[in-house]
């Protein structure tokens, strides 16, 4: 309307009235960039602030955290040194010390960082998601068990982030007691990588793995969320998984679970199990195919050759792979031997697999 | 010239001046896109943990293809860089395609190669390979050695023999730092969806290099190098971080970006009759999965760095940017299927015509309108009000533009340090658009009239080397 009023008062032309608009838009562009230089100039003055006061405190605090390391006596030394508005720093400092520690020390850092995580605790419910998940890292880091029900209440937050990191640092073997609620949250993660979920869980340790096989064996869950729980027992080497892995691998005609539960099997089944192996050593998808007979090359033996070697030979290049590993793990490297010095098709990938370092 | 042509100039005049105004606005647009999108990045890199990332199983096995040609000067460095990564599993693939100079050798003397055996997982078309290596010392580090095909096809010979489920492309020439592969690998953990990742690159010129890293960031004493700094900064983070927060990443630099292994041997690997095989393998995926209704996520990450060498000359700049602008016409005209197609989502709807009508075509509105405006002004027709409004868009609010990009820079990763590199980056971001920017338009121009004519292949590109800190390792 006022764009109107000027050009009818003005009595402006066509040209000059796009010239006009063109200005003002190339005068609000201009505006906005120098506000950026300006804001670049002044972050530089903060960032350098910053870094020299960074550099003061620890150069403050770095040798005598290292004593109370040390000596835990030297705990309220440390303490002393941190002023009040410094507290924030200070959390922050110890945290990027704590990744360096395990055990005894990571110990005396929690005890040493205990008074000055009130403020944390209040960040957990800070309005954005971002504060809450570096409130997570602290408090799971430095601030268990005091802090569980913070950190408990993150498995819940409506950021998946938040719930994310929440999961991730109560996932651990020295806190099991949290296994179970960090497991009854997988279902939030439904879009995660399967090996990053899997390791977590894997984390929690071994007394998990009870509760980990009863809910591979529950057909009411979620295939996908079955899959992960195999895959996080196949990372914990959990020898009692191999039965209730067979039998889910009878039922199941899910891709994703028959992959994981054939390397959960390759892992930790016995030679019972391979009758449900091998039923799916000739199935049409590469990839179950594939694992079978890496399974199969596992835990079979001589007997098992001849379908190995078959396999060698499949359409597939992964398939022939995994048949001529699983050839070498069932012991028949007299047999790719042979088969290299042969002029079959693959007389070079025999020769492959005799050069590489077994799978661990 | 008679009045019709005049007015003519005079309506082509306004067209630029709209061009530039739309450009730097969807600049602008991108930056402060970029801007929210760092500042969370920022917040959300204090909640990483990395050293956990790194030794926990979570992270999936990575093979790092690194097609070679003629790189004898720097393709030691930069395998030693590769060595030193750290990230729990992974292989390097280095393919040597059919290099003229010493390239093989040097990687044979320097890292202990002996004949191997690597049978291929896929059959994607490449030329013939003459034989595979494996280190004595290093046995995660191979080296396929081709006949010359280009870089893509030394791509899928990489592909064809890549045994993990994701894999990462990059130069032999670049440097990648330690951290990098467990930063650009974080989108592939979080969310299963992701099928590719962009990092960052960064201007090596003037770095100081120590066994494959670069451990002393500094601004280049050239000055073309320097002005590429500037570019790449404005490149990575005011543009790709800007577009990945609008979910619309085309391209992805192929000299470091990494890729979910059966998504690209499905859609056909690397195209080798393009320049631009990096944009068209990002753009065909696009493409790929949303006509299968594959769920799928393109990322990019603005902190996991690679470190290359930028030419120093004008000439070879020249080369170099004609290729990059004929890799775009190939790319885009390719799939031009996509143009405002709503098939396509946002790729399709906002991406790929900002590339088609801004980057592809922009060259020749600029250019053209550098001579009409000039034609204009020495003709006496040009009122003083359109003669500010056209420097003012052309020339310092291109200027301030790049000033964003230095911002951007400084609220984030502050890779260069000293406070007289600030002063210079200020300074380059105002020089740069006199003289440079229209050569660069003159070079993207030339590239679009060499890929309408169908010129292929890729110039001459000499390397220098990294100015390194101490002897290489001993052999």
């Amino acid at each position: 309307m006022l764009l109107t009023d000027v050009v009818r008062a003005l009595e402006l032309t066509v040209a000059d009235t796009a010239l006009l608009v063109i200005s003002g838009v190339i005068i609000a562009l201009f505006g906005v960039t120098i506000l950026f230089s300006v804001y670049a100039v002044a972050l530089r003055y903060r960032h350098e602030q910053r870094d020299r006061l960074w550099a003061d405190l620890r150069a403050r605090w770095e040798g005598p955290l290292l004593d109370a390391i040390a000596d835990p006596a030297a705990i309220p030394t440390v303490q002393s040194l941190v002023d009040e508005e410094h507290r924030l720093y200070f959390v922050n400092f110890v945290l990027e010390f704590s990744r360096r520690m395990r055990g005894g020390e990571l110990a005396v850092l929690r005890t040493v960082v205990a008074p000055f995580l009130e403020e944390i605790g209040r960040r957990a419910s800070h309005p954005n998601s971002q504060v809450r998940t570096r409130a997570m890292q602290t408090l799971g880091t430095l601030g268990l068990p005091a802090y569980e029900k913070h950190v408990l209440a993150g498995l819940d937050d409506p950021s998946p982030l938040v719930s994310f990191v929440a999961a991730r640092y109560l996932a651990r073997a020295e806190f099991p007691q949290y296994g179970r609620a960090v497991l009854d949250s997988v279902s939030r993660f439904d879009g995660a990588n399967f090996r990053f979920l899997a390791s977590m869980l894997a984390s929690i340790g071994p007394t998990i793995s009870p509760e980990l096989r009863a809910r591979l064996a529950d057909s009411e869950r979620p295939e996908w969320e079955r899959a992960v729980i195999a895959e996080a027992l196949m990372m914990q080497r959990e020898p009692r998984a191999g039965d209730v892995a067979a039998e889910v691998l009878g039922q199941t005609e899910d891709r994703e679970l028959s992959i994981r539960l054939l390397r959960l099997l390759g892992t930790v089944g016995r030679r019972e199990h391979l009758e449900a192996i091998r039923a799916r050593s000739t199935t049409d998808d590469v990839f179950v195919r594939a694992q079978a007979l890496s399974a199969m090359g596992r835990l079979g033996d001589e007997r098992d050759l001849p379908v190995l070697i078959a396999g060698m030979d499949d359409d597939s290049p992964w398939v022939a792979l995994h048949a001529a590993r699983g050839i070498r793990e069932a012991g028949g490297r007299g047999v790719l031997f042979e088969l290299a010095q042969t002029e079959l098709g693959y007389a070079a990938l025999a020769g492959q697999v005799l050069y590489e370092e077994p799978e661990p | 010239m008679s009045e019709g042509v005049w007015r003519l100039v005079e309506v082509f005049n306004y067209l630029v001046l709209v061009y530039f105004v739309l450009l730097h606005t969807i600049y602008l647009g991108t930056s402060l896109f970029a801007f929210g999108a760092l500042k969370r990045y920022a917040l959300r890199l204090k909640s990483l943990d990395l050293g956990g990332l790194i030794t926990s199983s979570s992270a999936p096995p990575i093979t790092l293809l690194a097609p070679a040609y003629n790189e004898e000067a720097t393709v030691v460095e930069s395998v030693r860089s590769l060595l030193t990564l750290e990230y729990p599993e992974y292989e390097i693939l280095v393919v040597n395609d059919g290099s003229k100079d010493d390239t093989l050798g040097r990687l044979q003397q320097a890292f202990n190669l002996q004949e191997a055996h690597r049978v291929p997982t896929a059959e994607l078309v490449s030329a013939e390979i003459r034989g595979v290596y494996r280190s004595r010392r290093h046995p995660h580090l191979w080296v396929i050695d081709k006949e010359n095909g280009g870089k893509a096809d030394a791509l899928n010979a990489g592909l064809n023999h890549c045994q993990t489920p994701t894999f990462c492309a990059m130069d032999a020439d670049s440097l990648v730092e330690p951290e990098a592969l467990i930063r650009i690998v974080r989108p592939f953990m979080e969310d299963a969806s992701t099928i590719a990742a962009g990092g960052v690159l960064r201007i090596a010129n003037g770095c100081v290099v120590s066994q494959g890293r670069v451990v002393d960031v500094r601004m280049p004493k050239s000055f073309i190098a320097q002005l590429q700094v500037l570019e790449y900064l404005r490149a990575f983070l005011c543009g790709r971080m800007g577009w990945d927060a609008l979910d619309s990443t085309l391209v992805i630099s192929g000299a470091f970006g990494i890729f979910k292994r059966s998504i690209v041997v499905e859609a056909g690997g690397y195209s080798t009759d393009t320049v631009g095989e990096d944009m068209e393998l990002v753009v065909r995926l696009h493409r790929h999965c949303r006509e299968r209704e594959i769920p799928y996520r393109i990322h990019f990450v603005p902190d996991p760095v690679a470190w290359t060498e930028c030419p120093e000359s004008v000439r070879v700049l020249g080369r170099q940017r004609e290729r990059w602008q004929r890799g775009l016409y190939q790319s885009l005209m390719r799939h031009r299927v996509m143009l405002f197609n709503k098939k396509y989502g946002r790729a399709g709807l906002i991406a790929y015509p900002y590339f088609f009508f801004l980057e592809m075509l922009g060259p020749l509105i600029e250019l053209l309108g550098y001579v009409s405006f000039t034609v204009t002004v020495l003709a006496g027709r040009a009122d003083w009000p359109f003669v500010v409004a056209f420097l003012s868009v052309a020339v310092i609010l291109g200027g301030a533009l790049s000033l964003s990009a230095v911002a951007l820079e400084e609220l984030s990763f502050r890779r260069y340090p000293r406070v007289s590199d600030l002063i210079r980056l200020f300074g380059l971001a105002l020089a740069e658009n006199f003289g440079y920017r229209q050569l660069n338009a003159w070079w993207r121009l030339q590239g679009t009239i060499a890929a309408i004519r169908g010129k292929e292949g890729w110039g001459k590109m000499t390397r220098k080397g990294f100015a390194t800190a101490s002897p290489p390792e001993a052999t």
